[in-house]
């Protein structure tokens, strides 16, 4: 039975030998390496690029820029919304002005700096804050007020629910800009062939990004193709299509020649960030810690262009209630343009920062009713039977248990006590999210001549070890050893059509194709001779759709879900914060492969560790000033050093129940239940993230005043 | 032409001025030698130096000549995985695998120093070495089991 089995993912021989072959390694005859030249000025009329000095320099045989574009000029086709390379205008400090194309990457990387650009400076802005004062600079004109989606979520009477409590707390938390920050860069490689086009790209939506790519070049449907590598990591990041159209848009000016680019770290801050955040929670709740309302104000900065953000901001509503049971609910979810890069996806998209904000209030209101914190969850946590603030009936939830599970792993130990200059200190966090609402995943099986099976899929491999978890379960449904599988994709003229591989689906929605698929497959073989090449298509799709002007309806057939207990160490001389203890708790419905699970869940935690207590980009006058993982005052990821000595965690389990998400489900609680520890170890509490030292330090000196 | 003595072979590249990671990666397409940060505080792009863990993103090609280089295709095959490699294997000490073959010479590294690291100095050792996805834990059993073998 290869369900649940821990085995080693399915080509771990070529990931321990290196041989693994990510984009950056993929070559083709006659390729040609590219270089972008960036915007020097985060807001400006561009009045032109003059890139003579670029195209006569050694080893270039192609320069574009965004007027030569035209009329193919903006992702998408939306000619009010991202150009590929700046046409008329800077949005961004780091926007593309300029490709080349050279013999080599380092002719490419020099011929880029020698592009030149004449700029009309203007005003700029980069606080959602201040983007939307009155007179603030205009990013884009037909935004006016600088918001480019507003919406709203409208559950009950909330000023009933209000007079309903006792006590009304209105807080406010702020989660800063962030960056994926991938070990493996964007990179992507373009080729055209007339009007055909062939992109290979480290990209989590191949599907998605054959449309794009069409609607912007004005292709025939069937004219692009899509081939995905294993992926050096994504965490969301590499789901929008910001790199290859540019890739494209260069490699239609070589003659058939092929184009790789592949970003540097640098630039990969200048390319797609996490959306700051700020989030103001007005809670209702009786003395005997019974919530009755919560009004939620949530303000995204979007960066320069929503390409990747409208549905995000759009599932803000959502995510930032929490998994709690309300008379009422009223949230809005403004995206505001900003002249920063764009924001995107980031693990645990815009989860990370909601559950930052309610799971950080319900530990303040804790504290201020005298109510232990997981008891104060335990009473309001959302039940079978419950609605949700969609006005939607909850099921198949389990947040009380794991919560229970992570404080159970916790408290197994005796906190430590209290030294000259450390203390001790333990929080606790709960987080739900939704899968997306439009959510369809196809997969074809094929026994060939020789008995063994291919599962042909699109789901993107990112280390999250979906194909192996894939192959089990087709091995598992066909009844045969998952030796005999093997996994072909994602390529779009060969493997069927996904969604996307984000929100952590792919275990559940691949997962339910592919079972389709088993069956069908089987059927198929019953009747057919021993050694024939049989194929069989299964398909797994589900749609949901809140009202667009209130949210109410059913999000989703089932929720996320998933805890967090930390322990942390104060060292109250220098502010550091050190994680020393971490249980995790993860409902995953069935495990597919315990080895996998597990990893992903305490992967989860430490990267947690980063937003809570190190990641920030710097903003400096509209330019990022820390691009570079250089040291510590650069931007920061965990390290070794980082890691709680004891990380542990869990996955919860049903019997007949399927699989469910696992990607991302340990890692919004990190954040507030760090903060919590803190809180409960000094008395101290933060609500803006991160928790760096200095800041701790402030803390602690104003409460000793 | 510049010549390296990469896993045991003598390797041209053209150019002394190129970093050590563009010459292997690029130029001799090693796609083990891999490019993270640029600036050496990742430890993507590991490669061993006369035995010592070196960021080859901070070496010259140039500098490099005349020094015994090793990369991960240098160390096992694999029908002959060399046992740090098997231990990764049987730990699960990977996901996305971008970082593993730093994190796999650079344990080599460290047991060729320190046969049987404690976990706080192996964890120290390879604090160098950067996992994004988060795989530290498995790395360290994997380390460690290394460690109770001898």
């Amino acid at each position: 039975m290869a369900l649940g089995e821990p085995i080693p993912m399915l080509d771990s021989i070529a990931r321990v030998t290196g041989s693994i072959q990510y984009l950056s390694n993929l070559r083709l005859p006659g390729m040609l390496f590219g270089a972008i030249a960036r915007s020097r000025v985060p807001h400006a009329r561009l009045l032109g690029v003059d890139t003579e000095r670029a195209a006569r320099a050694p080893g270039v045989r192609a320069v574009v820029t965004g007027a030569l574009l035209a009329p193919h000029a903006f992702i998408g086709g939306n000619d009010k919304g991202q150009p590929i390379v700046a046409v008329d205008r800077v949005r961004h400090a780091g926007e593309p002005i300029a490709v080349v194309a050279a013999d080599d990457r380092a002719s490419a990387v020099a011929a880029a700096a020698l592009v030149e650009a004449r700029y009309d400076e203007r005003p700029a802005v980069f606080e959602p804050s201040a983007a939307t004062r009155p007179g603030a600079p205009v990013v884009h004109d037909d935004h006016p007020d600088n918001v480019y989606a507003h919406f709203k979520l409208r559950h009950g009477d909330l000023a009933a629910a209000f007079a309903a409590a006792d006590h009304v707390f209105e807080d406010t938390f702020t989660s800063p800009t962030a960056q994926a920050t991938s070990l493996e860069p964007h990179g992507a490689i373009a080729a055209w062939q007339g009007d055909q086009l062939t992109v290979w790209s480290g990209t989590q939506a191949p599907w998605a990004l054959r449309a794009v790519l069409q609607k912007t070049f004005g292709l025939a449907d069937g004219a692009v193709r899509v081939v995905v590598p294993p992926l050096g990591g994504g965490y969301g990041a590499k789901s929008p299509p910001f790199l290859e159209p540019l890739v494209a848009a260069i490699a239609r000016r070589t003659g058939g020649r092929p184009v790789q680019i592949v970003l540097s770290r640098a630039e990969e801050f200048v390319t797609v960030v996490k959306h700051a955040a700020t989030i103001t929670l007005k809670t209702g709740v009786r003395r005997d810690g019974t919530l009755t309302g919560r009004q939620a104000t949530v303000r995204w900065n979007g960066g320069a262009y929503a390409t990747a953000s409208q549905t995000l901001v759009e599932a803000g509503l959502v995510r930032v209630v929490g998994p709690y049971r309300f008379q009422a609910v009223h949230v809005d979810s403004i995206g505001v343009h900003t002249n920063l890069p764009p924001s995107a996806s980031y693990r645990g998209a815009m989860q990370s920062q909601t559950t930052w904000a309610h799971e950080s209030q319900m530990d303040m209101i804790a504290r201020r009713l005298g109510i232990h914190p997981v008891e104060l969850r335990r009473k309001n946590l959302l039940r079978d039977g419950d609605h949700f603030a969609t006005g939607e009936t909850m099921h198949d939830l389990h947040f009380v248990e794991c919560l229970e599970a992570a404080a159970r792993g916790l408290d197994a130990a005796p906190l430590p006590p209290r030294t000259a200059t450390k203390s001790y200190g333990r929080g606790y966090a709960v987080m739900m999210k939704n899968p997306i609402g439009t959510s369809r995943s196809q997969a074809r099986l094929r026994r060939g001549a020789d008995g063994k099976v291919t599962l042909y899929t699109s789901t993107v491999e990112m280390g999250q070890g979906a194909h192996t978890a894939l192959a089990q379960i087709a091995a598992d449904a066909l009844g045969i050893p998952v030796g005999h599988v093997r996994v072909v994709g994602p390529d779009t003229s060969e493997t069927p059509f996904d969604q996307i591989t984000v929100a952590s689906r792919s275990t559940e929605m691949m997962g339910a194709a592919v079972r389709d698929a088993a069956r069908k497959l089987k059927e198929k073989l019953a009747t057919a001779p021993p050694h024939a090449d049989v194929a069989a298509d299964g398909e797994h799709a589900t749609h949901f759709k809140l009202d667009p002007h209130t949210a109410q309806g059913v999000t989703a057939a089932d929720w996320h879900q998933g805890a967090g207990a930390a322990e942390v160490e104060v060292d109250h001389e220098t502010g550091e914060v050190r994680v020393v203890r971490y249980h995790a708790a993860a409902w995953a419905g069935r495990v597919v492969n315990r080895r996998a699970a597990e990893l992903q869940n305490l992967g989860n935690v430490v990267f947690g560790l980063g937003p809570t207590l190190m990641e920030e980009v710097v903003i400096e006058e509209g330019h990022v000033a820390n691009a570079s993982l250089y040291d510590f005052r650069d931007y920061r990821i965990p390290s070794f050093r980082d890691i709680p000595h004891a990380l542990t965690g869990e996955c919860l389990e049903a019997p007949n129940a399927q699989p469910s998400g696992l990607g991302e489900m340990t890692l919004p609680p990190v954040s507030p239940a760090v903060a919590a520890a803190v809180e409960d170890a000094t008395g101290v509490r933060i609500t803006d993230l991160p928790l760096r030292a200095d800041r701790v330090l402030r803390a602690l000196e104003e409460k000793r005043r | 032409m510049i010549r390296l003595t990469v896993n045991g072979a003598a390797r041209e590249v053209s150019s002394a001025g190129a970093t050590l990671l563009a010459a292997l990666h690029d130029e001799l397409g090693l796609p083990s030698v891999r490019y993270g940060c640029g600036v050496g505080a990742c430890g993507t792009c590991t490669v061993l130096v006369d035995g010592k863990p070196m960021s080859s993103c901070l070496l010259y090609a140039g500098q490099a000549a005349g020094h015994r280089l090793v990369t991960v295709e240098g160390i096992g095959t694999p029908e002959r995985l060399h046992r740090v490699q098997q231990a990764f294997v049987d730990a699960g000490a990977f996901q996305c695998a971008y970082c593993t073959p730093g994190f796999v010479l650079a344990t080599v590294a460290l047991l060729d120093e320190n046969p049987a690291p404690t976990a706080e100095q192996a964890r120290e050792y390879l604090s160098g070495q950067l996992c994004r996805c988060g795989s530290y834990p498995n790395i360290l059993r994997a380390v460690l089991s290394l460690a109770q073998k001898r």
